[in-house]
């Protein structure tokens, strides 16, 4: 059997709040797996325990019981994280630093070194899109560069596993559809992805399985298609048909115990509107 | 995924993060501040003394080395108290510590670039006071010959001889060694204050209390063993009290060497080894309270 990418045990996290006799139960006995080379979407409101479970699986959060594993080592070990980049939400980096600086400073933090380092650097560079960019320093880029070289940074060392906190958040629809794009591409070369995010659409999107919490508990877990999915209705697309086959249909429908329940032409969202608008633009 | 063995401590880990956060704190503004304070105070004693040789070189000793003394600790401190909450604050922290990063070689990074820092800052004040020191020795040796011309040159020679001792002597190196250690200490202990302490500031003005009950607690120790025996409860008060606040007048040799009186080397080496202990304690307090911190 192959060994769960992440592997999350009976979990339960509570903070207590300083100076009231009150606790703060933040995860409570989450179980959860994930398979490698899955995208996994935790989703929650604010406050739901997304972030803290990210921590505990880092090993930057102690567990109050309950343990996680990355590839079957437990997290609390530092030699874990070998195999994991962790992105978090709307990272700063050390702003004196220039995109290729930085990437240098965190592969040596990895045991990277010499020519095998400068081409992982000059890799990610050219697949996060800051080949151009390279020589300034992180204080002049924008949010999305940012967090194009945060995605940089959690990938220098070839990690089996990427943990992704809000990846787009703060960032531009086109900025965000790029790192969407690369998330799949990630996970086309083999890459488990555990992201947590609020933008909904996007998860849905990309990712193969998703967990909700709420108030710290898991109340959902499984595959996107499988819990999107209304058991009694059927969605019928067509393209070109004509109105003498549409009045065929209704009549089959009329005919029989089935109930038409919309009838309507597709849309676009509006996402697809406005990248297909900004990059067709004459200035683009 | 590149092949590395994780190896528990990595000194190549400590030297990245040691040159970063070096690189970090030659962009405060604070340091080119602190440090043309610190030149500027120096160079200005040249101008303060209008008095004897011996007077001159002992006020130009004396104001140099204190201001070393006050600005490498007020460096140490403010430049310390900073690394911490600014890491947790812009969340680098944890894009450091979720690469496979002990947390004892963060600490030891981190600390290892303020010392950095804190060396050359030394060396550059330590420079710029020596070149101070010879040029006006040379000028006065210029001054003694046109005075003395007519003298007999076993006078000459003699004069020449007070003047030389009087400006350069032995102690001088120890004596700015110690101010290191000193500065050195209290880097460590403000790190140690930083892992549990909640803002930059709160750490800063701990520190500043610190620092000045470091520099009283041996005259009210003295002040109390006079007036009271010393039962085995206050010597173990007394020894709680020096490990918290460590006792900096050990480290104040600057008196001795303005005085021109020599250090002998044991008094020396126990004074950097007791700031090295001390270093080494702060250090491994702050790991214990680093360890767990949640992040």
């Amino acid at each position: 059997m192959t060994e769960p990418a992440v592997a999350v045990h009976s979990l339960t996290k509570v903070f207590p709040i300083p100076f009231r006799r009150k606790k703060l139960v933040a995860v409570r006995d989450l179980n959860l797996e994930i398979a490698p080379g899955q995208v996994y979407g935790l989703l929650g409101p604010n406050g739901s325990g997304k972030s803290t479970t990210l921590k505990i699986i880092l090993g930057l959060v102690a567990p109050t019981a309950g343990r996680t594993q990355i590839f079957g080592r437990d997290s609390r070990e530092v030699a874990s994280r070998e195999a994991v980049g962790f992105l978090p939400e709307n990272p700063y980096f050390y702003k004196y630093l220039s995109a290729e600086e930085t990437l240098r400073f965190y592969g040596k933090l990895c045991g990277l070194r010499g020519r095998g380092l400068q081409a992982r650097i000059n890799q990610l560079l050219e697949l996060v899109g800051l080949q151009e960019a390279r020589d300034r320093r992180l204080g002049g880029y924008s949010k999305g560069m940012l967090q194009r070289i945060g995605l940089a940074q959690a990938l220098i060392q070839e990690p089996r596993l990427l943990v992704l906190d809000e990846p787009t958040a703060g960032v531009d629809p086109a900025g965000s559809r790029d790192i969407q794009d690369l998330i799949l591409e990630l996970k086309r070369q083999g890459i488990t992805v555990l992201l947590s995010s609020h933008l909904l659409s996007q998860v849905q999107e990309i990712c193969d399985r998703v967990g909700i919490l709420a108030q710290g508990a898991l109340v959902r877990e499984g595959r996107v298609d499988d819990l999107l999915a209304i058991e009694d209705q059927t969605e019928l697309i067509l393209e070109n048909a004509t109105p003498e086959l549409l009045a065929q249909i209704s009549a089959l429908l009329d005919r029989s115990p089935a109930r038409l329940i919309q009838q309507r032409r597709p849309q676009t969202t509006l996402e697809g509107l406005f990248l297909e608008a900004t990059r067709s633009s004459p200035a683009g | 995924m590149l092949e590395t063995r994780h190896r528990p401590f990595s000194l190549g880990r400590i030297v990245s993060l040691t040159a970063n956060t070096f690189t970090e704190l030659i962009r405060l503004k604070i340091f080119y501040f602190l440090l043309i304070f610190a030149l500027l105070l120096i160079g200005s004693a040249v101008f303060m003394a209008r008095f004897s040789f011996q007077e001159e070189f002992q006020v130009l000793k004396d104001v140099s080395l204190g201001a070393m003394s006050i600005f490498t600790s007020l460096l140490a401190i403010v430049a310390t108290a900073q690394l911490l909450p600014r890491d947790l604050e812009e969340r680098t922290i944890y894009t450091i510590l979720a690469k496979p990063v002990p947390r004892y070689e963060y600490l030891i990074g981190k600390l290892a670039g303020v010392l950095l820092l804190l060396a050359l800052s030394i060396l550059a004040m330590s420079a710029l006071f020596f070149a101070v020191l010879f040029i006006r020795q040379q000028m006065l040796i210029s001054e003694t010959l046109r005075a003395t011309a007519d003298l007999p040159s076993e006078q000459v020679q003699a004069t020449l001889h007070r003047l030389q001792a009087a400006a350069f002597n032995a102690n001088l190196a120890p004596g700015i060694v110690v101010i290191y250690c000193k500065a050195a200490l209290l880097a460590a202990l403000t790190l140690f204050v930083s892992t549990f302490s909640s803002s930059n500031i709160f750490t800063v003005v701990v520190m500043v209390f610190v620092y000045f009950i470091g520099h009283l607690q041996a005259t009210a120790r003295l002040y109390w063993l006079q007036d009271h025996a010393a039962d085995w409860l206050s010597k173990g008060c007394f020894a709680l009290v020096a490990l918290v606040f460590p006792d900096l007048q050990h480290f104040n040799l600057i008196d001795d060497v303005v005085a021109g009186t020599a250090i002998p080397l044991g008094l020396f080496a126990q004074t950097a080894m007791l700031g090295w202990v001390y270093v080494s304690i702060y250090l491994f307090f702050a790991w214990v309270a680093f360890h767990g911190r949640e992040l």
